[in-house]
Protein backbone atom coordinates (compact mmCIF):
# COMPACT_ATOMS: atom_id res chain seq x y z
CA UNK A 1 0.00 0.00 0.00
CA UNK A 2 3.10 2.30 0.09
CA UNK A 3 3.47 1.34 -3.15
CA UNK A 4 0.38 2.49 -4.27
CA UNK A 5 0.27 5.65 -2.30
CA UNK A 6 3.91 6.67 -3.67
CA UNK A 7 2.57 6.37 -7.51
CA UNK A 8 -0.66 8.05 -6.29
CA UNK A 9 0.94 10.78 -4.52
CA UNK A 10 3.58 11.65 -7.15
CA UNK A 11 0.87 11.49 -10.39
CA UNK A 12 -1.74 13.33 -8.52
CA UNK A 13 1.30 16.29 -7.64
CA UNK A 14 2.41 16.37 -11.33
CA UNK A 15 -1.38 16.62 -12.42
CA UNK A 16 -2.82 18.79 -9.60
CA UNK A 17 -5.29 16.05 -9.61
CA UNK A 18 -7.74 17.66 -7.50
CA UNK A 19 -11.01 15.70 -6.82
CA UNK A 20 -12.58 18.51 -4.30
CA UNK A 21 -11.96 21.10 -7.44
CA UNK A 22 -13.74 18.60 -9.83
CA UNK A 23 -17.00 18.66 -8.13
CA UNK A 24 -16.37 22.57 -7.17
CA UNK A 25 -15.81 23.87 -10.66
CA UNK A 26 -18.71 23.03 -12.11
CA UNK A 27 -20.60 25.30 -9.95
CA UNK A 28 -17.62 27.63 -9.38
CA UNK A 29 -16.56 28.59 -12.70
CA UNK A 30 -18.58 26.30 -14.99
CA UNK A 31 -15.44 24.35 -15.49
CA UNK A 32 -16.66 20.36 -16.13
CA UNK A 33 -12.81 18.94 -17.39
CA UNK A 34 -11.48 17.05 -13.72
CA UNK A 35 -14.63 16.12 -13.38
CA UNK A 36 -14.75 14.13 -16.83
CA UNK A 37 -11.21 13.44 -15.68
CA UNK A 38 -12.52 11.82 -12.47
CA UNK A 39 -14.84 10.33 -14.47
CA UNK A 40 -12.39 8.44 -16.75
CA UNK A 41 -10.63 7.06 -13.29
CA UNK A 42 -14.51 5.83 -12.19
CA UNK A 43 -14.99 4.35 -16.02
CA UNK A 44 -11.89 2.81 -15.58
CA UNK A 45 -11.83 1.24 -12.13
CA UNK A 46 -15.49 -0.19 -13.40
CA UNK A 47 -13.64 -2.21 -16.12
CA UNK A 48 -11.36 -3.07 -13.84
CA UNK A 49 -13.42 -4.40 -11.00
CA UNK A 50 -15.86 -6.18 -13.09
CA UNK A 51 -12.79 -8.16 -14.43
CA UNK A 52 -11.94 -8.78 -10.93
CA UNK A 53 -15.10 -10.36 -10.04
CA UNK A 54 -15.73 -12.45 -12.98
CA UNK A 55 -12.36 -13.83 -12.86
CA UNK A 56 -12.95 -14.45 -9.48
CA UNK A 57 -10.13 -12.52 -8.03
CA UNK A 58 -12.28 -10.26 -6.04
CA UNK A 59 -15.84 -11.28 -6.07
CA UNK A 60 -17.14 -8.28 -4.66
CA UNK A 61 -15.78 -4.78 -2.83
CA UNK A 62 -16.23 -4.19 0.25
CA UNK A 63 -19.25 -2.59 1.96
CA UNK A 64 -22.50 -2.96 3.30
CA UNK A 65 -26.70 -1.71 2.35
CA UNK A 66 -27.11 1.84 2.21
CA UNK A 67 -27.90 4.06 5.46
CA UNK A 68 -29.68 7.03 6.19
CA UNK A 69 -26.41 8.68 6.68
CA UNK A 70 -24.89 8.30 3.20
CA UNK A 71 -26.48 11.33 1.26
CA UNK A 72 -26.34 13.81 4.00
CA UNK A 73 -22.61 12.74 4.53
CA UNK A 74 -21.97 13.05 0.96
CA UNK A 75 -23.17 16.65 1.17
CA UNK A 76 -21.42 17.50 4.08
CA UNK A 77 -18.08 16.23 3.14
CA UNK A 78 -18.61 18.22 0.02
CA UNK A 79 -19.33 21.47 1.78
CA UNK A 80 -16.05 20.70 3.99
CA UNK A 81 -13.73 19.40 1.09
CA UNK A 82 -14.03 22.56 -0.83
CA UNK A 83 -13.42 24.47 2.29
CA UNK A 84 -10.82 23.08 3.34
CA UNK A 85 -9.22 22.82 -0.53
CA UNK A 86 -8.80 19.41 -1.36
CA UNK A 87 -10.52 16.19 -0.24
CA UNK A 88 -9.35 13.63 1.58
CA UNK A 89 -6.38 12.71 -0.56
CA UNK A 90 -6.11 16.25 -1.80
CA UNK A 91 -5.20 17.94 1.35
CA UNK A 92 -2.69 14.57 1.87
CA UNK A 93 -0.51 15.49 -1.41
CA UNK A 94 -0.91 19.35 -1.33
CA UNK A 95 0.18 18.67 2.15
CA UNK A 96 3.20 16.13 0.79
CA UNK A 97 4.16 18.91 -1.63
CA UNK A 98 4.54 21.89 0.81
CA UNK A 99 1.24 23.59 1.03
CA UNK A 100 0.63 24.91 4.63
CA UNK A 101 -3.13 25.48 4.21
CA UNK A 102 -3.30 21.98 3.07
CA UNK A 103 -1.29 20.69 6.25
CA UNK A 104 -4.12 23.17 8.36
CA UNK A 105 -7.30 21.29 6.41
CA UNK A 106 -5.29 18.06 7.22
CA UNK A 107 -5.15 19.03 11.00
CA UNK A 108 -8.65 20.19 10.70
CA UNK A 109 -9.75 16.52 9.54
CA UNK A 110 -7.91 15.03 12.51
CA UNK A 111 -9.89 17.53 14.81
CA UNK A 112 -13.14 16.76 13.11
CA UNK A 113 -12.68 12.86 13.50
CA UNK A 114 -11.99 13.61 17.00
CA UNK A 115 -15.16 15.49 17.47
CA UNK A 116 -17.24 12.97 15.68
CA UNK A 117 -16.29 10.23 18.29
CA UNK A 118 -17.99 12.55 20.88
CA UNK A 119 -21.56 13.18 18.89
CA UNK A 120 -20.96 9.65 17.70
CA UNK A 121 -23.41 8.11 20.15
CA UNK A 122 -26.19 10.61 19.25
CA UNK A 123 -25.61 10.58 15.39
CA UNK A 124 -25.27 6.53 15.17
CA UNK A 125 -29.19 5.43 15.59
CA UNK A 126 -30.06 8.25 12.54
CA UNK A 127 -26.87 7.30 10.34
CA UNK A 128 -27.00 3.49 10.60
CA UNK A 129 -30.55 3.91 9.79
CA UNK A 130 -31.90 1.62 7.02
CA UNK A 131 -33.07 2.44 3.99
CA UNK A 132 -35.53 -0.37 3.14
CA UNK A 133 -33.32 -2.58 0.93
CA UNK A 134 -30.13 -5.35 1.79
CA UNK A 135 -29.16 -4.75 -1.55
CA UNK A 136 -25.49 -3.61 -1.50
CA UNK A 137 -25.28 -2.64 -5.19
CA UNK A 138 -27.65 -1.35 -7.64
CA UNK A 139 -27.49 -4.56 -9.91
CA UNK A 140 -28.43 -6.72 -6.80
CA UNK A 141 -31.02 -3.93 -6.23
CA UNK A 142 -31.95 -4.11 -9.79
CA UNK A 143 -31.74 -7.89 -9.95
CA UNK A 144 -29.47 -7.97 -13.03
CA UNK A 145 -25.82 -9.46 -13.21
CA UNK A 146 -22.97 -6.50 -12.89
CA UNK A 147 -21.58 -7.42 -16.40
CA UNK A 148 -25.07 -5.65 -17.87
CA UNK A 149 -24.70 -1.79 -16.33
CA UNK A 150 -20.71 -2.25 -16.22
CA UNK A 151 -20.91 -2.75 -19.63
CA UNK A 152 -23.11 -0.34 -21.07
CA UNK A 153 -21.76 2.44 -18.66
CA UNK A 154 -18.29 1.74 -19.92
CA UNK A 155 -19.32 1.54 -23.18
CA UNK A 156 -20.97 4.71 -23.58
CA UNK A 157 -18.43 6.38 -21.40
CA UNK A 158 -15.88 4.95 -23.64
CA UNK A 159 -16.92 6.50 -26.39
CA UNK A 160 -17.87 9.87 -24.96
CA UNK A 161 -13.98 9.89 -23.90
CA UNK A 162 -13.06 8.98 -27.54
CA UNK A 163 -14.83 11.79 -29.08
CA UNK A 164 -13.49 13.81 -26.70
CA UNK A 165 -9.88 12.76 -27.47
CA UNK A 166 -10.25 13.02 -31.60
CA UNK A 167 -11.27 16.57 -30.62
CA UNK A 168 -8.31 16.88 -28.73
CA UNK A 169 -10.09 17.86 -25.32
CA UNK A 170 -8.51 15.48 -23.66
CA UNK A 171 -5.39 17.19 -22.92
CA UNK A 172 -5.21 20.30 -21.25
CA UNK A 173 -1.37 21.48 -22.36
CA UNK A 174 -0.36 22.18 -18.85
CA UNK A 175 2.82 24.41 -18.91
CA UNK A 176 3.56 23.18 -15.03
CA UNK A 177 6.91 21.92 -14.51
CA UNK A 178 6.88 18.27 -15.29
CA UNK A 179 3.11 18.25 -15.98
CA UNK A 180 1.25 14.76 -16.46
CA UNK A 181 -2.40 14.86 -18.27
CA UNK A 182 -4.63 14.06 -15.41
CA UNK A 183 -6.43 11.51 -17.67
CA UNK A 184 -3.16 9.53 -17.09
CA UNK A 185 -3.82 10.71 -13.77
CA UNK A 186 -6.72 9.06 -13.50
CA UNK A 187 -5.78 6.04 -15.45
CA UNK A 188 -3.51 5.02 -12.54
CA UNK A 189 -5.72 5.71 -9.98
CA UNK A 190 -8.44 3.45 -11.51
CA UNK A 191 -4.96 1.09 -11.57
CA UNK A 192 -4.40 1.28 -8.29
CA UNK A 193 -7.96 1.16 -6.97
CA UNK A 194 -8.41 -2.32 -8.53
CA UNK A 195 -4.90 -3.29 -6.89
CA UNK A 196 -6.25 -2.27 -3.70
CA UNK A 197 -9.90 -4.03 -4.57
CA UNK A 198 -8.03 -7.33 -5.43
CA UNK A 199 -5.79 -7.65 -2.50
CA UNK A 200 -7.63 -6.21 0.34
CA UNK A 201 -11.30 -6.27 -0.90
CA UNK A 202 -11.47 -2.77 -0.08
CA UNK A 203 -11.44 0.84 -2.18
CA UNK A 204 -8.56 2.79 -0.97
CA UNK A 205 -9.12 4.60 2.28
CA UNK A 206 -7.68 7.20 3.73
CA UNK A 207 -10.04 8.96 6.79
CA UNK A 208 -10.44 6.18 9.28
CA UNK A 209 -6.99 6.65 9.59
CA UNK A 210 -7.68 10.51 10.48
CA UNK A 211 -9.88 9.58 13.38
CA UNK A 212 -7.32 6.69 14.39
CA UNK A 213 -4.68 9.74 14.82
CA UNK A 214 -7.16 11.99 16.62
CA UNK A 215 -7.34 8.70 18.90
CA UNK A 216 -3.81 8.11 19.54
CA UNK A 217 -3.61 12.21 20.45
CA UNK A 218 -6.13 12.51 22.53
CA UNK A 219 -4.66 9.23 24.17
CA UNK A 220 -1.46 11.00 25.52
CA UNK A 221 -3.84 13.41 27.17
CA UNK A 222 -6.52 11.44 28.45
CA UNK A 223 -6.59 7.88 28.05
CA UNK A 224 -9.59 7.08 30.23
CA UNK A 225 -11.76 9.41 28.33
CA UNK A 226 -10.67 7.79 25.24
CA UNK A 227 -10.97 4.26 26.39
CA UNK A 228 -14.75 5.49 27.52
CA UNK A 229 -15.80 6.67 23.68
CA UNK A 230 -17.60 3.63 21.84
CA UNK A 231 -16.46 5.25 18.61
CA UNK A 232 -12.62 4.45 19.38
CA UNK A 233 -13.80 0.88 20.88
CA UNK A 234 -15.50 -0.33 17.80
CA UNK A 235 -13.89 -2.34 14.86
CA UNK A 236 -15.70 -0.71 11.84
CA UNK A 237 -14.09 -3.16 9.78
CA UNK A 238 -14.34 -6.96 9.61
CA UNK A 239 -13.70 -8.73 6.29
CA UNK A 240 -11.77 -11.48 4.93
CA UNK A 241 -9.42 -10.27 1.82
CA UNK A 242 -9.56 -12.14 -1.21
CA UNK A 243 -6.33 -13.39 -0.36
CA UNK A 244 -7.93 -15.03 2.91
CA UNK A 245 -6.52 -12.35 5.26
CA UNK A 246 -8.84 -11.96 8.08
CA UNK A 247 -9.02 -8.08 8.67
CA UNK A 248 -10.54 -6.51 11.43
CA UNK A 249 -9.62 -3.07 12.87
CA UNK A 250 -10.85 0.47 13.61
CA UNK A 251 -10.24 3.89 14.39
CA UNK A 252 -9.24 2.81 17.75
CA UNK A 253 -5.69 4.01 19.18
CA UNK A 254 -4.11 0.64 18.33
CA UNK A 255 -2.43 -0.60 15.43
CA UNK A 256 -4.59 -2.78 13.72
CA UNK A 257 -5.13 -3.84 9.85
CA UNK A 258 -6.65 -0.41 9.12
CA UNK A 259 -3.37 1.54 10.68
CA UNK A 260 -1.32 -0.83 8.59
CA UNK A 261 -3.24 -0.23 5.16
CA UNK A 262 -4.46 3.25 5.32
CA UNK A 263 -1.25 4.58 7.58
CA UNK A 264 1.29 3.14 4.55
CA UNK A 265 -1.62 4.71 1.83
CA UNK A 266 -1.31 8.10 3.78
CA UNK A 267 2.77 7.79 4.20
CA UNK A 268 2.87 6.62 0.81
CA UNK A 269 0.99 9.69 -0.87
CA UNK A 270 2.50 12.44 1.30
CA UNK A 271 5.93 11.27 0.08
CA UNK A 272 4.71 10.60 -3.47
CA UNK A 273 3.85 14.23 -3.41
CA UNK A 274 6.90 15.51 -1.41
CA UNK A 275 9.67 13.39 -3.83
CA UNK A 276 7.33 14.82 -6.88
CA UNK A 277 7.98 18.77 -5.57
CA UNK A 278 11.46 18.01 -4.75
CA UNK A 279 12.85 16.54 -7.81
CA UNK A 280 11.13 19.80 -9.56
CA UNK A 281 12.62 21.76 -7.13
CA UNK A 282 8.96 23.09 -6.20
CA UNK A 283 8.86 21.87 -2.44
CA UNK A 284 9.07 25.79 -1.12
CA UNK A 285 6.55 26.00 2.08
CA UNK A 286 4.80 29.18 2.80
CA UNK A 287 3.61 29.80 5.57
CA UNK A 288 3.03 33.81 5.13
CA UNK A 289 -0.70 33.36 3.99
CA UNK A 290 -3.46 34.93 5.06
CA UNK A 291 -4.89 33.88 8.07
CA UNK A 292 -8.54 33.36 6.78
CA UNK A 293 -6.87 30.81 4.49
CA UNK A 294 -5.74 28.80 7.64
CA UNK A 295 -9.47 29.04 9.13
CA UNK A 296 -11.06 28.12 6.52
CA UNK A 297 -8.91 25.02 5.67
CA UNK A 298 -8.92 23.79 8.75
CA UNK A 299 -12.69 24.56 9.50
CA UNK A 300 -13.03 22.71 6.24
CA UNK A 301 -10.89 19.60 7.22
CA UNK A 302 -13.11 19.72 9.89
CA UNK A 303 -16.61 19.23 8.06
CA UNK A 304 -15.04 17.22 5.95
CA UNK A 305 -13.87 14.85 8.77
CA UNK A 306 -17.84 14.78 9.98
CA UNK A 307 -19.38 14.49 6.53
CA UNK A 308 -16.37 10.93 5.78
CA UNK A 309 -18.29 9.37 9.46
CA UNK A 310 -21.81 10.28 9.22
CA UNK A 311 -21.91 8.71 5.58
CA UNK A 312 -19.30 6.27 6.55
CA UNK A 313 -16.71 6.87 3.89
CA UNK A 314 -14.80 9.17 1.95
CA UNK A 315 -15.03 10.38 -1.89
CA UNK A 316 -11.98 8.33 -2.79
CA UNK A 317 -13.39 5.11 -0.97
CA UNK A 318 -17.23 5.81 -2.61
CA UNK A 319 -16.19 7.63 -5.72
CA UNK A 320 -13.09 6.10 -7.00
CA UNK A 321 -13.82 2.52 -5.53
CA UNK A 322 -17.64 2.23 -4.51
CA UNK A 323 -19.10 3.83 -7.51
CA UNK A 324 -17.02 1.73 -10.20
CA UNK A 325 -18.71 -1.15 -8.31
CA UNK A 326 -22.23 0.23 -8.05
CA UNK A 327 -22.36 0.40 -4.46
CA UNK A 328 -25.78 1.90 -3.65
CA UNK A 329 -23.84 4.22 -0.57
CA UNK A 330 -21.44 5.55 -3.23
CA UNK A 331 -24.25 6.47 -5.41
CA UNK A 332 -25.79 8.38 -2.63
CA UNK A 333 -22.71 9.59 -1.11
CA UNK A 334 -21.46 10.94 -4.58
CA UNK A 335 -24.99 12.37 -5.34
CA UNK A 336 -24.61 14.20 -2.03
CA UNK A 337 -20.90 15.94 -3.05
CA UNK A 338 -22.87 17.76 -6.21
CA UNK A 339 -24.83 20.15 -3.85
CA UNK A 340 -22.22 19.73 -1.33
CA UNK A 341 -19.42 21.89 -3.16
CA UNK A 342 -22.07 24.07 -4.75
CA UNK A 343 -23.19 25.21 -0.96
CA UNK A 344 -19.01 25.16 -0.90
CA UNK A 345 -18.39 27.75 -3.25
CA UNK A 346 -20.59 29.65 -2.10
CA UNK A 347 -18.80 30.35 0.97
CA UNK A 348 -15.89 29.92 0.08
CA UNK A 349 -16.25 32.93 -3.01
CA UNK A 350 -17.00 35.13 0.05
CA UNK A 351 -14.24 34.04 2.35
CA UNK A 352 -11.12 34.48 -0.07
CA UNK B 1 -3.15 56.59 -24.98
CA UNK B 2 -1.10 54.08 -26.92
CA UNK B 3 2.84 56.31 -26.07
CA UNK B 4 1.37 55.95 -21.71
CA UNK B 5 3.50 53.41 -19.96
CA UNK B 6 1.37 50.16 -19.31
CA UNK B 7 0.83 50.22 -15.65
CA UNK B 8 1.95 46.60 -14.11
CA UNK B 9 -0.09 45.33 -10.83
CA UNK B 10 1.16 42.39 -9.04
CA UNK B 11 -0.12 39.67 -7.18
CA UNK B 12 1.92 37.77 -5.28
CA UNK B 13 -0.24 34.56 -4.32
CA UNK B 14 2.09 32.01 -3.68
CA UNK B 15 0.95 29.03 -1.35
CA UNK B 16 -2.93 30.67 -1.20
CA UNK B 17 -5.62 28.12 -0.65
CA UNK B 18 -6.90 26.50 -3.68
CA UNK B 19 -8.44 28.10 -5.62
CA UNK B 20 -7.99 31.50 -4.55
CA UNK B 21 -4.88 32.05 -7.34
CA UNK B 22 -8.01 32.09 -9.93
CA UNK B 23 -10.60 33.34 -8.17
CA UNK B 24 -8.66 36.78 -7.13
CA UNK B 25 -7.50 36.54 -10.86
CA UNK B 26 -11.10 36.59 -12.23
CA UNK B 27 -11.55 39.74 -9.53
CA UNK B 28 -8.65 41.26 -11.15
CA UNK B 29 -9.36 40.79 -14.76
CA UNK B 30 -12.94 41.99 -14.17
CA UNK B 31 -12.40 45.13 -11.95
CA UNK B 32 -9.58 46.25 -14.69
CA UNK B 33 -11.56 45.47 -17.89
CA UNK B 34 -11.51 48.68 -19.02
CA UNK B 35 -7.90 49.12 -18.58
CA UNK B 36 -7.14 45.48 -19.91
CA UNK B 37 -9.18 45.79 -23.16
CA UNK B 38 -6.91 49.70 -23.47
CA UNK B 39 -3.85 48.07 -23.10
CA UNK B 40 -2.66 50.24 -20.62
CA UNK B 41 -2.46 47.57 -17.75
CA UNK B 42 -0.82 44.42 -17.02
CA UNK B 43 -1.80 41.91 -14.40
CA UNK B 44 1.32 40.06 -12.86
CA UNK B 45 0.38 37.19 -10.95
CA UNK B 46 3.33 34.96 -9.06
CA UNK B 47 1.46 31.29 -7.77
CA UNK B 48 2.90 28.10 -6.59
CA UNK B 49 -0.40 26.95 -8.01
CA UNK B 50 0.21 24.75 -10.59
CA UNK B 51 -3.35 24.21 -11.41
CA UNK B 52 -3.07 27.68 -11.98
CA UNK B 53 -0.84 27.64 -14.87
CA UNK B 54 -3.72 26.15 -16.99
CA UNK B 55 -6.86 27.47 -15.42
CA UNK B 56 -5.96 31.69 -15.39
CA UNK B 57 -4.47 31.41 -19.25
CA UNK B 58 -7.36 29.58 -20.23
CA UNK B 59 -10.55 32.20 -17.97
CA UNK B 60 -7.91 35.03 -19.71
CA UNK B 61 -7.75 33.98 -23.02
CA UNK B 62 -10.99 33.52 -23.44
CA UNK B 63 -11.28 37.32 -22.50
CA UNK B 64 -9.55 38.50 -25.11
CA UNK B 65 -6.45 39.49 -23.43
CA UNK B 66 -3.06 38.37 -23.96
CA UNK B 67 -1.66 35.69 -21.67
CA UNK B 68 1.96 33.96 -21.00
CA UNK B 69 2.90 32.14 -18.19
CA UNK B 70 6.95 32.14 -17.11
CA UNK B 71 8.80 29.44 -14.94
CA UNK B 72 10.89 30.94 -11.74
CA UNK B 73 12.77 29.49 -9.50
CA UNK B 74 10.29 29.80 -6.99
CA UNK B 75 7.13 30.09 -8.49
CA UNK B 76 4.95 30.42 -11.83
CA UNK B 77 4.58 33.94 -13.08
CA UNK B 78 1.49 34.40 -15.07
CA UNK B 79 1.04 37.74 -17.47
CA UNK B 80 -1.83 39.20 -18.24
CA UNK B 81 -2.32 41.66 -20.66
CA UNK B 82 -0.04 43.63 -23.30
CA UNK B 83 2.94 41.85 -23.93
CA UNK B 84 6.00 42.41 -26.05
CA UNK B 85 6.24 46.54 -25.81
Amino acid sequence: MLAVGLAAGFAMHRSDFCIAGAFRDVFLFGSTFMLKMTGIAVLAAMALIEALRVTGIAPSVAGGPPTLGNLPGGIIFGFGMVLAGGCAVGILYKTGAGNASALAALAGAVTGSGLYAELHPALLPFTTGALGTKATTLPQLLELSPALPAGLTVAAGGWFLFRMARKGELSRGGSARGYIEPWITASLLALLTAGAVAVTGMPLGITTFYAKTAAWLENLAAPGHVSSLAYFGAAGFKLTTPLGIEIKGGAGPVFDSIALIQGATIAGILGGSFLSSLALGEFRPRFAIPARHYLTAFAGGVILALGARIGFGCNVWYVLGGLPAFKLQAVLFTAGLFPGAWLGGLLLKRLI
Amino acid sequence: MADEPVKEILLDLRGQICPSTLLVALREMNALRSELKAKTVRIIILTTNRDSTVTIPGAAANMGYEVSVETEEDAYRIVIGLHGD
